[in-house]
């Protein structure tokens, strides 16, 4: 057979050719995917491979200035798994699996089912599991040896103080971040830290590689905030909130602020109702809610949480505007004192002001007892509103305005909170429309807004921004940043405000005085009542803005109770005493000396302590009680010689002076009880004197007349009892 | 008779290097595929030891059995075989199926690939009557045609299991033989015609082409679906720089790059051993190739050259063929790697293959250096 021949052998010389061009392109086309464009494909590559687990960081703490932890992280874990893993266990099937985490974390088992059957390579089943939970499920995998569910450390939030912190704080949601516009929310980014991950390559279907290639990235954790917030003074203000919404059937809510005149520091913000950080979607116990049975309350339900947003959620304090009414009169007052317009002896008067655009004139608003002449300063305690309008006047629109854009009551305040209201102003005022916002109607702000004015009112004369966060610390407590208080802008000079503090401590103190219930003896209040109509019939905000020490400020307070339908709906007989209360409970906590006046020093000096007079003969005890100014009562036989075997009130009590001690000079079965009178309208000596006479005695509160008595008229109790009554003047107040 | 030499040293070698370096990636690249499907992690090497075992009896007999005894029976015997077992195939039940296709016969446990056997058949017939033939290949209808037709009904069989790539690559070899074997240029000219039709009718009428087409163009359109397998080998490749991981320490061989121990063995070799061991593994390749093609020259006879034609364009077609798919060179479709890719009748006629060009080597009419 003939061999090849030169045709064929060049014919496979091409061949050769061909495949050997074809190798070298082949080998240039891989060192192009290696080396050019390797980079980014061995990148691509790693994160698929590293399809790692979260290790969450732990969530910074909340801190009151004091402290103390208002919102801490405790420990939790989060349960997810790895469905081709599960899918591969031998001693379960995956239904078994689902049935058993069901049972353990109470979720339904064709839930769990749906979940650890996804075609994916990390699907988490549940977090924020507590740590009981955790160990049970632990347990229950190594005794039946499961494969594919990973338990990682999480954090669950905890909020020590309930309800307390609200709206100051929000709640944190399922991935820990922060919502409704609080602290949580607002600071999240300083919170939240940095999350780590747990490195293990794996395979297309999720298993992990067998190697020691886990690697761990540990997770960096938050920054705690340190807030302005005192705990103890937000819980003085909360309580005496409770007790204002309680006594005066208040139903619309209530707001209480507190605040650091000198620094803008928040050092109380309380929006009732309010609900528990713990338990944010509960049915909240403490509103009405017509036609919604707690039986069908679904937790998280697009309904309930919309419920839930417009009532208790809702921070009042900044998210609600009303008509500050007369408490806004210190700011109309304070740019006339200002701008020269008047001062505090300036003559003025009540008598009914025409302005154009309004059909009726302006009236004092206790038309039928006209005061007649008065001094501006008389004006401000009797929050007497012509004269108001006639420093407005003075002061023509474009001063009056750039007064109050001045004082912030026409800008948000910037506090570090989300969801601030924006003040609601006519867009181009009219005379009509400055000659009412003199006297705080017809345009809204809300607390927060007003509040802070009274900062630049009373700390002479400097707009505070107000501010919640002081500082930033890390986990070994060190400060990291520290927050500077922020003065806005001056309004007024220092003399202005030294005569506004002046006048609006005679608001309190003086007989003629419309703010008289926010006394408190030793406490120097000054401040401004008000009482605010709303859109709607009947319904009134009832506030009072305070500050104290009225000669060195150390708190402004401000009360505002929404739709009251007690007794009264005037603010100077229901936000007023609350007001007055919170600054003795605050000052008396912030250890602030009592400057007591003499009339003070004299009522205090009325108050005795009851001595223990028991096992003592009756001459014995007389003696004793008469030492200390006190009367008594002598129940059953018996002579001087006799021995008290019992005693009303009890030793140590403190009581008014010429208070009746009741001695028994028997054991008593039974207390001797008398019926309680009724005390209304009286004056002081008169209730004493009704009360005394029958062996009863009397704790007073205010001034003024008698307001309420702790137990009802015809109620029977023990001789002796020391009854809480309630003065207010209702006389001068608004 | 011819007097016999030893075979071609060189060849030898680099057929053996190929098959150990094939066998050690085998083992790297399939353990982790293994101990999912079976739970032993030698699950495939030790089948492909097995193979290896009967590939090298069979390389070793075949490189003593003299080509010239391969005669007209024989080939129109492997032919037949062949076409019948393609048909066999296609039947239910005795065919068994894999990925859509209809590819092999399961006989006594193992697979028996007919399309394998058939290569071998069709470089033997094609080989074995062109080298009988007394005139030159003048004339299309005349002369050409009963090698097409031939390669028609092989080719329809291997479509009709969707076996696309065997259907290219015997295309291929017969274009190789037939060229060699001194068909004329037009006449090429003249077949390009309906094969480009039938390309076009292919990817216009029907949905096969569709997706590898578009996979091919942007492998990342789809990267979860048709340029699933294009990306996670582009990414072992990518992985591999130019020393590579290291020998076992492949990630993307962990179920990511589907058929890590068959068709896409080869970037797993990228990635443990770098453009280093690509290199090589490519130069290795081109060896076989030029010992191949220069057995072929030195033939002793027209029928030697074109069985070592056939022969050395069958394992330079795939092996190029298959490197260019993994690189997403051109568009995918499933071509094992002669001597790396997991599979025993490719392995064991692989082997018997390069035996026969052995055996041809030993009849070379020049002096070996």
């Amino acid at each position: 057979m003939a061999a090849p021949g030169m045709a064929t052998k060049k014919r496979l010389i091409v061949l050769l050719s061909v495949f050997t061009i074809s190798v070298f392109a082949l080998i240039g086309r891989l060192a192009h995917i290696q080396f050019v464009q390797g980079y980014e494909l061995q990148k691509k590559a790693f994160a698929q491979q590293n399809t790692g687990r979260v290790i969450s960081p732990i969530r910074g703490t909340i801190y009151d200035r004091n402290g103390k932890k208002l919102a801490i992280s405790v420990q939790a874990a989060t349960i997810s798994c790895n469905p081709n893993e599960i899918a591969m266990n031998k001693k379960l099937t995956v239904r078994e699996v689902a049935e058993g985490l069901a049972q353990f974390l109470s979720m339904e088992e064709d839930e769990v089912y749906s979940i650890i059957t996804k075609k994916v390579n990390s699907a988490i089943i549940k977090r924020k599991v507590d740590r009981d939970t955790e160990i049970q499920i632990r347990t229950w995998m190594s005794e039946n040896s499961i494969r594919g569910i990973n338990i990682d450390e999480d954090a669950k939030r905890y909020y020590p103080g309930g309800n307390l912190m609200s709206h100051i704080l929000g709640f944190t949601g399922d991935d820990n971040q922060g919502l409704m516009g609080g602290i949580e929310e607002v600071m999240d980014k300083y919170l939240r830290g940095v999350p780590g991950k747990i490195l293990s390559e794996v395979d297309a279907r999720g298993s992990a590689v067998p190697s020691e290639r886990e690697k761990r990235i540990d997770a960096q954790d938050g920054l705690n905030v340190v807030l302005t917030i005192d705990e103890t003074i937000q819980y003085l203000v909360s309580k005496s909130l409770d007790k204002a919404i309680a006594d005066n059937k208040v139903e619309g809510g209530a707001v209480g602020i507190v605040i650091d005149p000198n620094t803008g520091d928040v050092l109380a913000m309380v929006s009732k109702p309010d609900y528990d950080l713990n338990t944010p979607f509960a049915y909240p116990g403490n509103i009405e809610l017509e036609g919604m049975d707690p039986e069908e309350w679904i937790e998280r339900s697009r309904e309930t949480v919309n419920i839930l947003s417009k009532t208790v959620w809702r921070n009042k304090a900044v998210s609600d505007t009303y008509e500050p009414g007369s408490t806004f009169k210190s700011i109309t007052a304070s740019a006339g004192i200002e701008e020269g317009v008047v001062t505090a002896d300036t003559i003025t008067d009540d008598f009914p002001i025409k302005v154009a655009g309004w059909p009726k004139p302006i009236n004092c608003w206790r038309v039928g007892r006209p005061h007649g002449t008065e001094t501006f300063r008389e004006a401000i305690y009797r929050s007497c509103n012509p004269a108001f309008v006639k420093v407005a006047q003075s002061l023509g629109i474009d001063r009056f305005y750039s007064y109050l854009r001045a004082f912030g009551t026409m800008d948000k305040t910037g506090i570090e909170l989300k969801g601030e209201a924006k003040p609601q102003f006519q867009e181009k005022p009219k005379e009509i429309d400055m000659a009412v916002a003199s006297f705080g109607q017809r345009f809204t702000i809300t607390p927060l807004q007003l509040a802070t004015a009274y900062t630049a009112v009373v700390n002479g004369g400097k707009l505070m921004k107000p501010r919640l966060v002081k500082e930033l610390t890390d986990s070994e407590g060190n400060v990291v940043t520290r927050f500077e208080p922020e003065v806005v802008r001056t309004v007024i000079s220092k003399q202005t405000s030294d005569i506004m503090k002046d006048i609006l401590e005679g608001v309190v103190a003086d007989p003629r005085g419309t703010g008289s219930n926010a006394y408190v003896r030793g406490y120097r209040v000054g401040g401004k009542t008000g009482t605010s109509e709303t859109t709607r019939e009947g319904v009134y905000i009832a506030s009072f803005c305070g500050f104290a020490p009225a000669n060195d400020p150390k708190v402004v307070v401000l009360v505002a109770l929404f739709d009251p339908r007690g007794e009264s709906h005037m603010g100077g007989v229901i936000a007023a005493p609350v007001v007055g209360k919170i600054i003795e409970d605050t000052l008396n906590y912030m250890q602030v000396e009592r400057q007591y006046t003499e009339e003070d020093l004299k009522s205090l000096a009325e108050m005795v302590l009851v001595p223990d007079i028991k096992k003592k003969t009756v001459e014995e005890a007389v003696k004793e009680l008469r030492a200390v100014g006190l009367k008594f009562d002598i129940e059953g036989e018996g002579n001087t010689d006799s021995i008290v075997m019992e005693q009303m009130p009890k030793p140590n009590a403190a009581v008014p002076e010429d208070s009746v001690v009741i001695l028994y000079t028997y054991r008593p079965d039974e207390p001797k009880t008398v019926s309680m009178p009724d005390l209304s309208g009286k004056t002081l000596s008169e209730a004493i004197y009704a009360m005394n006479r029958i062996g009863l005695n009397i704790k007073v509160s205010g001034r003024g007349t008698v307001f309420r008595q702790q137990h009802g008229p015809g109620t029977m109790i023990e001789k002796g009892t020391v009854v809480e009554v309630e003065f207010r003047n209702l006389d001068n107040v608004e | 008779m011819k007097s016999k030499k030893p075979f071609d040293f060189l060849l030898f070698m680099t057929v053996l290097i190929l098959l150990s370096l094939g066998l050690i990636m085998l083992f790297s690249a399939s353990a982790p595929l293994a101990e999912k499907e079976s739970g032993n992690i030698y699950y495939y090497i030790n089948r492909q030891l097995i193979f290896a075992a009967i590939g090298m009896i069979s390389m070793l007999l075949a490189a003593n059995y003299d080509y010239h005894k391969i005669g007209r029976k024989t080939v129109w015997a492997m032919l037949i075989v062949s076409v019948v077992l393609l048909v066999l195939v296609l039947i239910p039940g005795i065919g068994s199926q894999a990925n859509d296709s209809w590819r092999w016969i399961v006989i006594a446990g193992f697979r028996f690939q007919p399309s394998e056997l058939a290569k071998l058949a069709l470089i033997l017939f094609l080989s074995f009557n062109l080298s009988r033939r007394r005139r030159p290949l003048e004339t299309f209808f005349g002369d050409l045609m009963p090698y097409l037709f031939v390669l028609g009904v092989i080719s329809v069989l291997l479509l009709l299991e969707t076996h696309l790539s065997a259907t290219i690559i015997m295309i291929a070899i017969t274009m190789i033989i037939l060229f060699v074997a001194g068909a004329k240029i037009r006449h090429f000219a003249v077949l390009t015609v309906p094969v480009l039709l039938t390309i076009v009718a292919v990817i216009s009428f029907t949905d096969y082409m569709t997706p590898r087409i578009n996979s091919w163009l942007d492998p990342w359109s789809d990267p979860r679906g048709s340029g699933y397998q294009t990306i996670q080998a582009l990414y072992a490749i990518g992985s591999g720089g130019l020393f590579g991981r290291g020998l076992g320490q492949s990630m993307q061989k962990f179920l990511y790059v589907p058929e890590p121990h068959n068709d896409y063995i080869f970037p797993i070799l990228a990635e443990e051993l770098g453009f280093v061991g690509v290199l090589a593994v490519m130069l290795l390749f081109l060896i076989f190739i030029w010992r191949g093609i220069k057995i072929a020259v030195h033939a002793p006879d027209v029928y030697g050259c074109l069985i070592a034609t056939g022969i050395t364009a069958l394992i330079a077609v795939q092996s190029l063929f298959n490197v260019a798919v993994v690189t997403n060179s051109v568009p995918p479709t499933g071509v094992s790697l002669p001597f790396f890719s997991s599979g025993g009748t490719a392995l064991i006629l692989f082997m018997t293959e390069a035996g026969i060009l052995l055996n041809i080597s030993r009849y070379s009419r020049y002096e070996r250096i």
